[in-house]
């Protein structure tokens, strides 16, 4: 869909709201939840950028997405920050949602940090039952999140002032709560971890993590199939490297929290950065999920 | 075997749970492979009519099934998530734990059931809605509407039970030998 950038507002100096509106037509109904994939124009390519929606799930003449300037960009949130402007003309995928609110939950708690928040305003306009928000971010950030939530009792802002006990939260669940989590990965990590200590089953944690793509280390992949051995360049993830040869690898969510990209390894051993394959199969190295992991040896050989 | 009817794994704990209720109506008490800390045995035990067994150790007994259901929908209530719940019975008394244990907001995950004890049933007269409990038999006549019912094999979650419809509706009289439950 091509959508035009309407309205840029400035929530603090690394934290833009984005309003963008169809050049034709009405959009799609996105549920709470559901994120684009945003094509972001740089000077020597196209960054393909997943971002949540958060305007109302009802709202079918604009999309609103918050994105944060990240320290050492590769490229994308340094060209919406630095170079968009009012009028400009975005190619935006059809919302997909990877991060639905459970409608059989009877409490709702939903944990975010950073620019994590950003699911959790589009949950806000229709949440059914009872819920919790706790929301963890820098100091200097504080202003910019607080004027995107309401004031009330079960909404937290938490800075280093105000740290959350996030062991006491999670023992004082009763039974009929559903944990959200949307942040980085360390705050993911922690907060699986300890709600996994606690007992809480899988069934009841809903996660969703667009740390996207970090780079690394540059290695090589041999792609067995398609016959070809490409470098994959320490600023390019595995998956841009595939779509830049003109192949076209599956892909979703572009963050590591769906699992379509994943392809079978043929040799090699992957660097999982992903929140989709179990211990198990990490262990076995016998597949990787292009969008965000890399790889330890220097060359990998995928069948594809 | 009927696809509708449930399967069953053999009893165990579930060590990512950090608190463990067992509930029974069966009079074994299952052997426990670890020994936790946090694990609770509630059962069904009369030591004479109308005299409750002592409670014991981290055992407690009740009186009769309705006055165990009472208090488990009581406890989970209250209970923190981290809980798994087991049940371990007769096919209508583990589900009917299932269904009290989902509606307090436990997910299948957190609920593990072992069928053990005999193979009776529980029929529900399509005809009147009458409930018959421990049917042990293919064919038993309904004490609400005074019908003679085929207990079809296929069982309903929630209601912890299986249909009995009129087995004689063709030929009124005409009623089949009975067969005892073999699962």
């Amino acid at each position: 869909m091509k959508m035009r950038i309407a309205k840029i507002l400035t929530l603090s100096p690394s934290i833009a709201k984005f309003t963008l509106q169809p050049v034709s037509g009405a959009l799609p109904v996105a549920a709470p939840g559901a994120h684009v994939i945003v094509e972001i124009p740089g000077p020597t390519r196209i960054w393909k950028n997943a971002y949540s929606l958060v305007s109302s799930p009802e709202d079918r003449g604009q999309y609103e997405i918050i994105v944060r300037r990240v320290e050492h960009s590769r490229g994308g949130s340094a060209w919406l920050h630095g170079h968009a402007s009012a009028g400009d003309v975005l190619e935006v995928s059809a919302p997909q949602n990877l991060f639905p609110i459970n409608r059989l939950a009877k409490k709702h708690l939903l944990l975010s940090a950073g620019i994590g928040l950003t699911p959790f305003l589009a949950y806000l306009h229709t949440l059914n039952a009872p819920f919790e928000l706790h929301h963890l971010c820098k100091p200097e950030d504080e202003a910019a999140f607080r004027s995107l939530l309401p004031n009330a009792a079960n909404i937290t802002l938490h800075t280093s002032r105000n740290a959350l006990d996030l062991n006491a939260l999670l023992a004082a669940q009763k039974l009929g709560t559903h944990l959200y989590l949307c942040g980085p990965d360390n705050f993911m990590r922690v907060a699986l971890a300890t709600a996994q200590t606690l007992g809480w089953p899988d069934a009841k944690i809903h996660q969703e993590s667009f740390g996207g793509a970090t780079g690394g280390e540059a290695f090589t992949v041999h792609l067995q199939r398609s016959g070809l051995t490409l470098e994959v360049a320490p600023e390019m993830s595995l998956l841009e490297t595939l779509e830049a040869a003109g192949l076209a690898a599956p892909c979703l969510c572009r963050g590591g929290a769906c699992g379509e990209c994943e392809l079978p390894v043929l040799s090699g051993l992957p660097d999982h950065r992903d929140h989709v394959l179990t211990p198990e199969r990490r262990a076995a190295n016998a597949s990787i999920l292009t969008c965000v992991s890399r790889a330890l040896s220097p060359e990998l050989v995928l069948d594809f | 075997m009927s696809k509708s009817r449930p399967i069953y794994a053999p009893f165990k704990l579930d060590l990512a749970g950090k608190a463990h209720l067992i509930v029974t109506n069966q009079p074994e008490v299952p052997e426990l492979e670890a020994a936790l800390a946090n694990i609770e045995i509630w059962t069904v035990q009369t030591i004479a009519p109308g005299v409750q067994a002592p409670i014991r150790d981290n055992t407690r007994a009740f009186r009769a099934v309705p006055e165990l259901f009472t208090h488990l929908a009581h406890r989970l209530s209250r209970a923190a998530t981290g809980l798994r719940l087991y049940a371990i019975g007769t096919e209508s008394f583990i589900w009917d734990a299932h269904n009290i244990a989902m509606a307090a907001g436990l997910s299948a995950t957190e609920i593990h059931l072992t069928q053990s004890g005999p193979l009776v049933r529980r029929v529900i007269c399509t005809h009147c809605k009458t409930t018959i409990e421990d049917v042990p038999q293919n064919i038993v006549t309904c004490p609400g509407c005074g019908a003679a019912l085929f207990v079809r094999d296929h069982f309903s979650r929630r209601l912890a039970g299986f249909m009995g419809v009129k087995v004689d509706a063709e030929t009124p009289g005409q009623i089949p030998a009975a067969e005892v439950f073999v699962s």
